[in-house]
């Protein structure tokens, strides 16, 4: 069955992934952070909060808004870049080195940190194999994309 | 300030002038034709990587290296091109045969694929099944005090010597910081079960601490090693297999078997470095002769440590009874005469046998054989 | 020797009298009632294993650590009786609000867990199949050289400090331990690199080196703390960073992912021991301030000195040629600023208030064309 993206179901899905590959998330250590995702087009916002624990990612939820005094940082991007992203993983079994969370985040052209704390936002870095590697899980899945067109942007249903 | 490095980069003309110009796109390269060796060292085996076995080539290896290190007082790396005006980071060792033994490299890299977590990898969410006699509990919370107090000197002093070496000795610093997270998980590992006893940690032991001193206390990073890891530590390992024997649990015996292997590596570390300075610094063997007379004082005077030789009776003997305390005093006996036996033929390998003849401690260790075949414990 | 037990042992007759009587079975029993706390601890999180938090209890608790340790000098482990004739060890850090942090038992647990052994962690087998191109090699050789040093540096600075701590501060000591592994390990996993793409090592770096021993030459722990792991680890995580994200290879991109996550926690604990100081000190932020005054040069030094530089260059633009070199250069200016930006917003974070508008680094950038 395709799994719609965005969607929470794309959040749960890589969650239950997780609960299933935990050796592998265990060999990678302690994982301890809550983060928001931020998918935006021009006219709307796609939010979740994962929140991970131990080996885990105990929760994903859908939330309207966002208190970047509660949490450890945002990842905050267009839809395309996402989906580029996501197409990325699923090509490679992984995501390659110009598709790297670090790599889109880190020039903040295609995805970009929000966060009040530095401390907390650093836990990105500390954090960095781990969450990566959750997101790598979405080669595993039937993803249903949004449409990539011509100009880079997405169009969605 | 102790140092200042000798350009202030705020203010100094020439680097900012350089800086621009490399932004500007005008690179000067120099590096680039570094007389240096190429090298493309590959895994060996390729389930073991990429290990510093396989690095040990040219004027990188440390094969190479010479016994005395003249050039390199800085923090390059071993074979990079050393520049003028490179700083002199005053290393207190720069002789290859005070630190180095065989097979270093080797300890490790098993050493990195081997770290262990004290945290996760012992079950004690099963502790709640077990219920231990009272006696046994004091008696194993006491000797575990005692093990909480002696590891973390092997990360002291390990830490300190490591970072008074010569960075070309590169595989001995790395196994140096090794010991020091095994030796504090060591610690920390003995303190999480003192605490899950019932009991918590008990009495200290002045008579070991004093033996701490004078290895905390070494000269030379020679008469460290002498005291720490072949000693030290060596008696320590008898300890640790002793203690796995008497284990009240299973999950008390998985945590000496795990920190025995920790212990067992810094041990061959001692071993092997004594054969390396043995073979290539003989002129060592009387000075060594002279420390060992001071450390074995050490070992013996640990007679006067009861809180830890009488937790190990009652363990041994598992209980408090005349006749636990008869068998766990024979036990005992055994034991300690295995930590000195274990100790002499380690020196024995090392190509020091004509300790037993000038060592009074093996000299004790023959009295107590015979008193013990005279009361019928050992044949 | 500097030290010798108060007795030949062999020769004292007190000893052998209470060693036979021992062994022969009359045992003095004196540790049996020991004036301790007894306490029986388990895992809060079954998951997580019995961490160091779980055992933050009573009289073995790290919070209640008095701020000055007036009473042990000696190993003893904290919350033992501590009875007899006990050695002082000679330990010159004993104020805990010079060396703690909130977070160090956290940091001692994740850096546990997320260890990685060069060796069997990283691809090697992927350089061998697809080898950079000769210049681009020689650069990640280059900067592998000048990382060595740093790492070094960074070896150097937490194991001078660790023998000198009290025993008292036992899980902070566990935490720098941790920390020596880490910075062991990247030794290890440039020299590694550097090794094995071809080139072998390149040059060291006089500049880079003189700013390192001025950072290791600290003579306080809160400005070791502050130069090791908020300036230095700043600049060394700003750098795993960039390299993670234009690594050139995937054998580059999981080395530096790896080392990126390592030098999180040091800054992660640098930042936690400036916040825990100045809490409890507010009147030493001028001392520190004064001191990164003075220091922060060091930076520049690292970030500044060709063999650092160039190859970043080389490697962020794909090779020499003059557009590669072009596209390279704006790359390293992002670099720098980001890692300026970043390094003051630590600082400030910490306590340091002003030390944006008080540090010279941003006029320097300026100066640079940056």
């Amino acid at each position: 069955m395709k799994i719609p993206f965005p969607s929470l179901t794309f959040f749960q899905a890589l969650q239950a992934l997780m609960r299933q590959d935990e050796a592998r998330f265990r060999r990678l250590g302690f994982v301890d952070t809550t983060f928001g995702i931020r998918i935006v087009t021009t006219d709307r916002a796609w939010q979740y909060l994962l929140t991970f624990e131990v080996f885990e990612c105990r929760e994903v939820r859908e939330v309207s808004t966002f208190d970047l005094t509660a949490i450890d940082f945002v990842l905050q991007g267009d839809l395309a870049a996402w989906v580029e992203m996501l197409d990325n993983i699923r090509q490679h079994g992984g995501a390659d080195v110009s598709h790297s969370l670090n790599t889109l985040t880190h020039f903040g052209e295609r995805l970009t940190l929000l966060y009040d704390d530095p401390d907390n936002r650093d836990k990105f870095f500390r954090f960095q194999e781990s969450i990566q590697e959750f997101f790598d899980l979405a080669s595993a899945l039937d993803v249903e994309l949004p449409m990539s067109t011509a100009a880079g942007a997405v169009v969605t249903t | 300030m102790a140092y200042l490095s000798t350009i202030d980069f705020f203010t100094d003309r020439n680097f900012l002038d350089r800086w621009q110009r490399t932004l500007r796109g005008e690179l000067d390269l120099g590096w680039l034709h570094a007389k240096t060796e190429k090298l493309a060292a590959t895994p060996e085996n390729p389930r073991r990587g990429l290990t510093f076995r396989d690095l040990d080539q040219g004027a990188y290896g440390f094969t190479a290296l010479p016994e005395v290190v003249r050039q390199n007082r800085s923090l390059a790396p071993r074979g990079a091109e050393l520049p003028e005006g490179l700083p002199d980071l005053q290393p207190a060792v720069s002789h290859k045969s005070e630190v180095w033994a065989y097979n270093t490299e080797g300890y490790y890299e098993e050493a990195m694929t081997r770290q262990w977590n004290a945290t996760l990898d012992v079950p004690w969410h099963e502790l709640a099944k077990y219920e231990l006699p009272d006696d046994i509990s004091r008696a194993y919370a006491q000797l575990l005090t005692f093990l909480t107090e002696v590891e973390m000197i092997a990360t002291d002093v390990p830490a300190q010597w490591l970072g008074r070496l010569n960075n070309e000795f590169t595989e001995v610093k790395n196994f140096m910081a090794t010991q020091v997270m095994d030796e504090a998980r060591h610690s920390e590992v003995f303190r999480k079960r003192a605490l899950t006893t019932g009991y918590g940690l008990m009495k200290a032991s002045p008579q070991n601490e004093w033996s701490l001193k004078l290895i905390r206390d070494s000269d030379s990073f020679a008469e460290m090693s002498l005291a720490l890891h072949l000693v030290g530590e060596g008696f320590v390992l008898t300890l640790f297999r002793f203690s796995e024997y008497i284990s009240p649990t299973e999950l008390d015996k998985k945590i000496f078997r795990l920190v025995m292997q920790d212990e067992a590596r810094h041990v061959g570390y001692g071993v092997q470095h004594l054969k390396w300075v043995m073979r290539h610094f003989p002129e060592k063997r009387e000075v060594i002769h002279q420390h060992l007379d001071e450390v074995e004082n050490m070992v013996f005077g640990g007679g006067y440590a009861v809180e830890v030789t009488e937790p190990f009776i009652i363990l041994a003997g598992k209980g408090t009874k005349k006749e636990n305390i008869e068998h766990g005093t024979r036990i005992t006996a055994l034991f300690q005469m295995k930590q000195i036996e274990e100790y002499f033929e380690r020196l024995d390998k090392c190509g020091l046998q004509e300790r037993r003849q000038r060592s009074k401690l093996h000299n004790a260790l023959e009295l107590t054989r015979a008193s013990l075949q005279e009361a019928g414990v050992i044949p | 020797m500097a030290f010798y037990l108060e007795k030949d042992y062999f020769e004292d007759l007190e000893l052998f009298h209470l060693t036979e009587r021992v062994m022969s079975g009359d045992l003095t029993l004196h540790w049996y009632e020991a004036k301790t706390e007894r306490v029986r601890v388990a895992p809060r999180q079954p998951a997580r294993g019995l961490t160091y938090e779980d055992c933050n209890v009573g009289s073995y608790s790290y919070d209640r650590l008095p701020d000055l340790i007036r009473t042990n000098y000696s190993m003893a482990p904290r919350g033992a009786e501590l009875w007899g004739k006990l050695p002082d060890l000679g330990y010159t850090v004993n104020r805990k609000s010079d060396v703690w942090a909130d977070n160090v038992a956290v940091l001692y647990e994740e850096a546990k867990t997320r260890r990685w052994a060069p060796a069997v962690d990283l691809p090697w087998e992927t350089l061998a199949r697809a080898p950079l191109p000769e210049i681009l090699e020689a650069a990640m050789a280059q900067l592998c050289t000048f990382l060595q040093e740093c790492a070094t540096a960074a070896l150097g600075i937490t194991s001078h400090w660790v023998y000198a701590i009290n025993q008292e501060f036992l899980e902070l000591k566990s935490y720098l331990s941790a920390q020596i592994l880490d910075h062991a390990r990247h030794v290890e996993a440039f020299r590694k690199r550097a090794l094995a793409g071809g080139q072998g090592l390149k040059r060291a770096s006089v500049c880079a080196e003189q700013a390192l021993k001025e950072l290791l030459s600290a003579d306080t722990y809160p400005t070791s703390s502050v130069a090791g792991n908020v300036l230095l680890g700043s600049f060394l995580l700003e750098l795993y960073r960039y390299m993670a994200a234009i690594a050139p290879s995937p054998l580059d991109l999981r080395l530096f992912r790896l080392a990126m996550q390592d030098a999180a926690r040091m800054v992660a604990y640098g930042t936690g021991n400036v916040r825990y100081h100045l809490r409890h000190h507010p009147q030493r932020a001028s001392f520190l301030h004064d001191y990164l005054d003075t220091t922060e040069h060091c930076l520049l030094g690292l970030a500044g000195s060709p063999e650092c530089l160039e190859p970043l260059i080389l490697l962020s633009g794909g090779g020499s040629e003059a557009s590669q070199v072009q596209r390279g250069s704006r790359a390293v200016a992002h670099f720098l600023r980001q890692t300026i930006a970043d390094y003051l917003e630590r600082c400030e974070h910490a306590g340091l208030s002003g030390r944006s508008t008080r540090s010279q680094l941003p006029q320097y950038l300026q100066r640079l064309g940056v």
